[in-house]
């Protein structure tokens, strides 16, 4: 066994992660008994006489209408978005709410296939590969995830732990996703790109809405709302979700993967006169997954893979202040407080994260626009060891985060030609000071379309993994000695670094036509690697006995560049069709660097994510209110995964049957029986096949 | 065991109560016959364009959300004898012979002009630009969930010289009044 191969899938992180022992909680009669319960309620209410609605010929018909009837007639809404998109100098991808409602998912990640560039895969019923231009991976590493302006990176590992990143999807507004580097703005670890999950203001989620959905595999999900307006300003929602999520496919008959979560929150919207609208939001969750991970013992087996259960739970509080100054500056002061635990069978973590966000804008004379802004972010933690060959020291850590950025927006020649510069400065407790400055460029010839170009550096600073780790795996009994391996943390780990490149080109060519074109050239210097082995005797914990032991540092030691190129087409030619996609092309030119002997970690990281992605969604809106929406998708192989190529086929049906009544059914994965679509992270174990999947969902709102 | 719950899960007697509702129309669709109904409950000040019997124009100032649906809306149809036309507009100057004006949100930037360039001209200005109706506009289309409604500020139509029927004054979401304005 090669010293590098418990580290080969995930980079140790799923390998560390993936855990532990097996609730198998088998899905419930009164589950299922519940679901008939409300759906047989449904069916009820969609007998209610039904007003009229928009008639045959909409235009005509609603000219007839009162103002008071034109008030309460449901229209579909359309994204502004493209416009503001041919305005953005950056490759930014827009999901909307109805987008993601459309695409039948039931949680991010699976919505996040839709966008172009973003590679997804599902590890197991609880997890996923997210990344953004390569570096897929169980902890979405390099990219930096928000959700309603919260960060969600993780400085443990380096990424994000998705299993705990829920919202209610019916009150998501849209998520933004950027490819490329965003770190002038966003800051460090928005290297590869940023996903920025944004909710609805509590004024557009008025009504209660209650959603009833079973399937296959999300075999329970419930979800539950009510927004109303409090003392005439004051705008607020109360919601509550919940889910049980069954196995995926196990070919060693070992299932482990069982999910199940519930969450809670609000969110309070107060605008008070013209210029001051302040935000309150909180959410708080509790939950399990079943996982297995292989942790190494100094007592017998010595090894094994050990199926768990992991606990999850957290919440958080976040608000924020908008400013409207009479001089046409405004400020925006936000502040949050997030709490997570997390406990599996290798080790547990507790993290509080307290942050401050100041931004001001200001407009500049010759129509600039100028923002700064400071940021602090202070993160204690206490990592609590439960096997003796997982360790992370010290146990108990403060992580900070202090920053501030600059950024002006020059028009150059007005309405045709910009330059936006800027930069951040940034100080952390790992790495210490870093700089991440950015030069866009936008040239609009008219006002359907847009070229634009930047250059910007890029850094992920270092996390607890790579500075602090002790992570020991059983290497062989051989006699004299047992041998171990040990993979450490450097503490003088220095931050990856990225220069992106990027070029792209969008246009609406026509009323029916949009295209988003979009290259990348990202050369990295100092990724994670692991560095030179040295042999030495260890000194066992009691049982107390001696062996050998190969320590293997983590390094900066991968070096090279990536580039690829993406195109979102989107064409409407009908009232009734909408056909969209995208296909993502993508290199991974990665080596050691000068001095560095590591034979695994640039073959893992290339062969992680596909060359070639097609993703194509048809919408059809038929009589009758209809919804049919087929996605197919096509994923290239992931040699390192041990995935082959694959394509499949997801189809949503919906059926808006009665005014305030929506029934969808939603197939997934259709094409066969199950699919592995990623490495299971765990060494030696199969990977597992992801299930064709049949969910129906019942959404009642009012 | 799943499948016998997903086969409950899809109610069989549905069929029953669909009626023959249509899809439904898009925002700018309801955006637009709004524009077309406010004009029976606004009053102008008698115009030397009435006189001349200039036709009553909604126009629409930067980019245009509408598309073929504004004309669909106002074709055929007079609002009085003149007849009404849509107008699509680069420079908020050539609004002066408008009576409704739509402010496209691509003139967040310049709102200010805008409406400072209409002065107190007898145009009733509408547009989806967050928070038009505090920053001096008129009429704000508002969405609530899939809904289109509308916020007036009264005291900006007032001193305009525009009438505002109160029936459209009731089914405003929220009917403003400057402080300063005493309207």
């Amino acid at each position: 066994m090669n010293s590098q191969k418990i580290c080969r899938q995930r980079s140790c992180l799923g390998w560390l992660t993936h855990s532990l022992l097996g609730i198998a909680v088998r899905q419930s009669i009164k589950v299922c008994a519940l679901m008939i319960a409300i759906s047989l309620a449904g069916t009820a209410r969609s007998a209610w006489p039904q007003e009229a609605s928009a008639g045959q010929n909409p235009t005509g018909s609603l000219k007839e209408m009162s103002l008071a009837q034109l008030g309460n007639v449901e229209v579909t809404t359309v994204s502004k978005e493209p416009e503001k998109l041919l305005q953005t100098p950056a490759a930014i991808y827009v999901l909307t709410g109805n987008d993601i409602r459309r695409a039948g998912v039931t949680s991010i990640p699976e919505a996040l296939r839709l966008v172009p560039g973003v590679e997804i895969a599902r590890i197991d019923s609880d997890g996923w590969s997210v990344g953004i231009r390569g570096f897929g991976g169980a902890f979405s590493r390099s990219v930096l995830v928000l959700i309603d302006g919260r960060s969600v990176y993780t400085p443990l590992f380096e990424g994000v732990n998705w299993d705990v990143q829920n919202v209610m999807l019916q009150d998501v507004d849209r998520i933004e996703v950027i490819r490329g580097p965003g770190g002038t703005i966003w800051g460090s670890n928005a290297v590869n790109g940023v996903i920025n999950i944004i909710t609805k203001n509590a004024k557009d989620t008025h009504g209660t809405l209650a959603a009833v959905g079973s399937g296959t595999i999300d075999q329970a999900a419930g979800a539950l709302r009510y927004g109303s307006t409090f003392h005439k300003d004051i705008e607020y929602r109360v919601y509550g979700i919940g889910f049980i999520r069954g196995q995926e496919f196990h070919t060693n008959a070992d299932p482990f993967d069982e999910w199940r979560m519930g969450q809670a929150g609000f969110r309070a919207d107060w605008s008070r006169g013209e210029r001051d609208s302040v935000t309150f939001q909180g959410d708080i969750y509790s939950g399990e997954n079943g996982g297995e991970t292989n942790i190494a013992f100094f007592f017998p087996p010595s090894q094994a893979n050990v199926d768990g259960t992991t606990f999850v739970s957290g919440g958080n509080l976040l608000t924020r202040w908008k400013h409207q100054m009479k001089n046409g500056s405004d400020f925006q002061l936000q502040a949050y407080f997030d709490r997570t635990n997390r406990q599996d069978a290798q080790f547990g973590e507790t993290r509080d994260t307290f942050d401050f966000d100041f931004i001001y804008h200001v407009p500049l004379p010759k129509h600039q626009d100028f923002i700064w802004g400071l940021g602090a972010r202070v993160s204690p933690s206490n990592f609590i060891q439960t096997q003796a060959t997982v360790d992370f020291s010290p146990n108990q850590q403060t992580d900070t985060v202090y920053s501030g950025f600059i950024q002006d927006e020059i028009p150059l020649v007005t309405n045709k030609l910009s330059l936006t510069v800027g930069t951040k400065l940034e100080h952390n407790n790992f790495s210490g000071f870093d700089f991440e400055p950015s030069v866009r460029a936008l040239w609009t010839p008219d006002d359907h379309q847009s070229f634009w170009a930047a250059a910007t550096r890029a850094v992920r600073t270092p996390s607890r993994l790579d500075q602090d780790l002790g992570l020991t795996g059983f290497f062989s009994a051989a006699p004299p000695f047992p041998i171990f391996v040990e993979i450490t943390g450097d503490p003088k780990f220095k931050p990856e670094e990225l220069l992106g490149y990027e070029a792209g080109y969008r246009s609406q060519v026509n009323p029916e036509f949009y295209v988003d074109i979009a290259t990348f050239f990202n050369n990295y210097n100092g990724l994670q690697s692991l560095g030179d082995v040295s042999i030495g005797f260890a000194q066992s914990p009691p049982p107390s006995f001696t062996y050998i032991l190969l320590s293997v540092p983590f390094a900066n030691g991968l070096e090279g560049n990536t580039d690829g190129v993406e195109v979102g087409p989107d064409w409407k030619p009908t009232s009734w069709w909408q056909l969209k996609g995208s296909y993502s092309y993508l290199q991974m030119h990665l080596k050691d660097k000068r001095g560095i002997t590591d034979t695994g970690t640039a073959a893992s990281d290339t062969g992680s994510s596909p060359h070639h992605e097609v993703v194509i969604q048809s919408l059809f809106d038929l009589p009758g209110q209809i919804e049919i929406d087929p996605t197919y998708r096509f994923v290239s192989a992931l040699p390192a995964q041990n995935v082959q190529r694959y394509s499949t086929m997801d189809i949503r049906a919906g059926w808006h049957f009665a005014k305030e009544l929506e029934l969808s059914v939603t197939g997934e994965n259709l094409f066969r029986p199950y699919q592995a679509e990623f490495g299971s992270g765990v060494n030696g174990a199969p990977n597992i096949g992801i299930k064709r999947t049949v969910y129906a969902q019942l959404t009642w709102k009012r | 065991m799943w499948l016998v719950c997903i086969g409950f899960a899809f109610p069989s007697g549905f069929s029953v109560a669909v009626d023959a509702q249509q899809s439904k129309p898009s925002e700018y669709q309801v955006k637009a016959a709004y524009l077309y109904n406010f004009s029976r409950f606004i009053e102008w000040p008698a115009r030397p364009a009435a006189e001349t019997g200039e036709p009553f124009a909604i126009c629409v100032l930067g980019k245009d959300p509408f598309g073929p649906i504004l004309d669909a809306t106002v074709s055929g149809q007079g609002a009085g004898a003149q007849g009404l036309v849509a107008r699509r507009l680069t420079k908020p100057e050539d609004a002066l012979a408008c009576q409704i004006l739509f402010v496209g949100d691509s003139e967040e930037g310049h709102l200010k002009e805008i409406l400072t360039a209409l002065g107190k001209v007898s145009i009733l200005t509408v547009s989806d630009i967050p928070r038009f109706s505090e920053r001096g506009g008129m009429i704000e289309f508002v969405l609530k969930g899939d809904r289109v409604r509308f916020e007036v500020n009264l005291s900006n139509a007032v001193n305009a010289g525009l009438a505002v029927s109160s029936d459209l004054l009731k089914v405003a979401l929220t009917v403003r009044k400057n402080p300063q304005s005493g309207a």
